[in-house]
């Protein structure tokens, strides 16, 4: 009988072909995203095929690869490494080369070529369904008291010869297309070869009433004064940019650069990936999901507030004052709890919040400065660094404070009773009759302080909600 | 047995990694801070096959014998 070569040469054929035909089949699969996302699970089940046929061929007695995976088998893992890794780098919204300004551009396909778009306007009732079918460019969509949609805008199209350029631009009009209460804009730029590259910038006024369903593959989102929901799904956003709508606002995209939403009676709720957030005046709940990598700012959200970003996690019940979340630091003022926050990596300083605080961070200083009126049960744990506690001199409280390794800086005097553990220290003990407060860290400081005047006065939330 | 750890080497140091990178890309743990790890798969399966490797003679050293 022949020698079997190995198997995972065929497994990874099988797996190849199945991939490109899914290709074939629907061609909004990327092969790339898959990439990105799924070769360290490849390279997993490589292994795992390697490992079931060496324990075959030992259990057969058959003679033994001398390495399960060869020199060549090596090099591939290499370049699939190298690969995978840097694709899912680029596909981050926040990655250098967007940084340093580099983007793929019309710049690189010729001369740009401008043409207007003559005005499209359709009567309808008062709360339309906008649909926008998926194209790259511009959407700027208001609201308006007339019962019409209207749209206007001009196209660019980057190509090397006028010639070209005319025909990509009547091969792609733009069409308003009136169904029912349903109404979609289709700018066909399907129709162009995948080569010619062209961005139709939209003006678009609708019914204030309107609710808009918008497709991008790049580009920005301007909406303004509107009352029915918003929905954006996409591509690579650039900008996405709300202010003034009276009903909710879903984003889920592959990649946005920025996302600007302020004066928003409904709910906000953004998946997919992306990099800034700014929100501000929100009067319904905020989820974060997916994989927001920038700087997320919340400023006065009434309802509850849930963030998940790549390494925190928080839910607040009520933002009075602000949140911001960068790379390495949490810095939070006036939240109404309970507040729940688990973190890494991250500086935590939270300034004036009420009620009760769940807070773990794997690495980081935490800095406390809580509300007076409504101190509520503190439950904080950091592996390490150190933590601060800023009480209201007049604060009754129940103290149970520890570090393994590290020293206790305790300003309340005897009535907190401090003994050394070790290396660590404890600090233990009530005043007045209050909320229980369990501070740990494994490798860091704490200090218990009174806090300034100053600071008590600062705290003070501007509205607040305390009735827990 | 020794032929056999030294035929799983391969696949068990394939898995490593790429469970590594996988933990990396879900944001779990950074590889900058996992890859001790490798080094340590390495050195167990090192271990694994010299435990079950037969004793080597000791070379002949040559020389008169005293």
């Amino acid at each position: 009988m022949r020698a079997r070569g190995p198997l995972s040469g065929p497994v990874v054929l099988i797996l190849v072909g199945i991939v490109f035909l899914i290709r074939a089949i629907s061609p909004n699969f990327r092969i790339t995203d898959l990439v990105a996302r799924f070769w360290p699970y490849g390279l997993i089940l490589w292994g795992v095929v390697a490992f079931i046929e060496v324990c075959i061929r030992f259990l057969r007695s058959a003679p033994l690869p001398r390495n399960g995976v060869s020199g060549g088998g090596w090099i591939a893992v290499m370049f699939l490494a190298i690969f995978g890794s840097s694709v899912f780098q680029f596909q981050r919204p926040d990655n250098w080369l967007r940084q340093v300004g580099f983007q793929s551009g019309i710049e690189a396909f010729g001369d740009e070529h401008q043409y207007p778009i003559e005005e499209i306007s359709r009567s309808t009732g008062t709360a339309p369904h906008i649909v926008f079918e998926d194209f790259r460019g511009d959407a700027k969509i208001s609201g308006t008291d007339a019962s019409v949609v209207t749209v206007t805008g001009q196209k660019t199209i980057g190509s090397f010869s006028p010639q070209d350029a005319d025909k990509a631009n009547t091969q792609s009009p733009v069409e308003v297309v009136t169904d029912g209460n349903t109404i979609t804009i289709r700018c066909h730029q399907d129709r162009l070869s995948s080569r010619t590259s062209i961005a139709t910038n939209l003006d678009v006024s609708v019914p204030k009433g309107a609710s808009v369903q918008a497709s991008l593959s790049h580009g920005n989102f301007d909406v303004s004064s509107l009352s029915g929901d918003i929905e954006l799904s996409g591509g690579s956003i650039e900008d996405v940019r709300l202010d003034d709508l009276s009903s909710g606002f879903k984003l889920d995209a592959r990649s946005t650069q920025s996302v600007h939403c302020s004066n928003v009676k409904g709910a906000i709720e953004l998946r997919g990936r992306g990099s800034d957030v700014e929100l501000e005046n929100i009067s319904g709940e905020v989820t974060i999901g997916g994989d927001y990598t920038g700087t997320i700012s919340l400023r006065a959200i009434a309802k509850p507030v849930h963030l998940e970003s790549m390494r925190t996690q928080l839910d607040a019940r009520q933002v009075n004052g602000y949140i911001r979340l960068e790379r390495g630091s949490l810095d939070a003022k006036n939240l109404v709890g309970p507040v729940k926050l688990s973190t890494r990596s991250t500086d935590v300083t939270l300034a004036g919040f009420t009620n009760a605080l769940d807070l773990q961070v794997d690495r980081g200083d935490v800095e406390l400065r809580p509300e007076s009126s409504a101190l509520g049960r503190m439950d904080v744990h950091t592996r390490s660094g150190n933590i601060e506690l800023a009480l209201p001199p007049s604060a009754k409280f129940a103290l149970n404070a520890g570090t393994e390794n590290g020293g206790i800086d305790n300003q309340f005097g005897d009535g907190l009773k401090e003994s050394s553990e070790g290396r660590g220290a404890r600090l233990e003990g009530s005043i007045g009759n209050g909320p229980d407060l369990n501070l740990v860290t494994q490798h860091g400081s704490i200090t218990v302080r009174k806090a300034s005047g100053e600071e008590t006065a600062e705290a003070q939330p501007s509205s607040g909600d305390s009735d827990h | 047995m020794a032929l056999f750890v030294q035929a799983i080497r391969g696949p068990i140091l394939l898995i490593t990694v790429g469970a590594l990178f996988a933990l990396h890309q879900a944001n779990i743990i950074e590889i900058s801070r996992s890859w001790p790890l490798i080094l340590i798969v390495v050195g167990v399966m090192k271990l694994m096959e010299r435990l079950f490797l037969p004793p080597v003679p000791p070379p002949f050293a040559g020389g008169p014998r005293p």
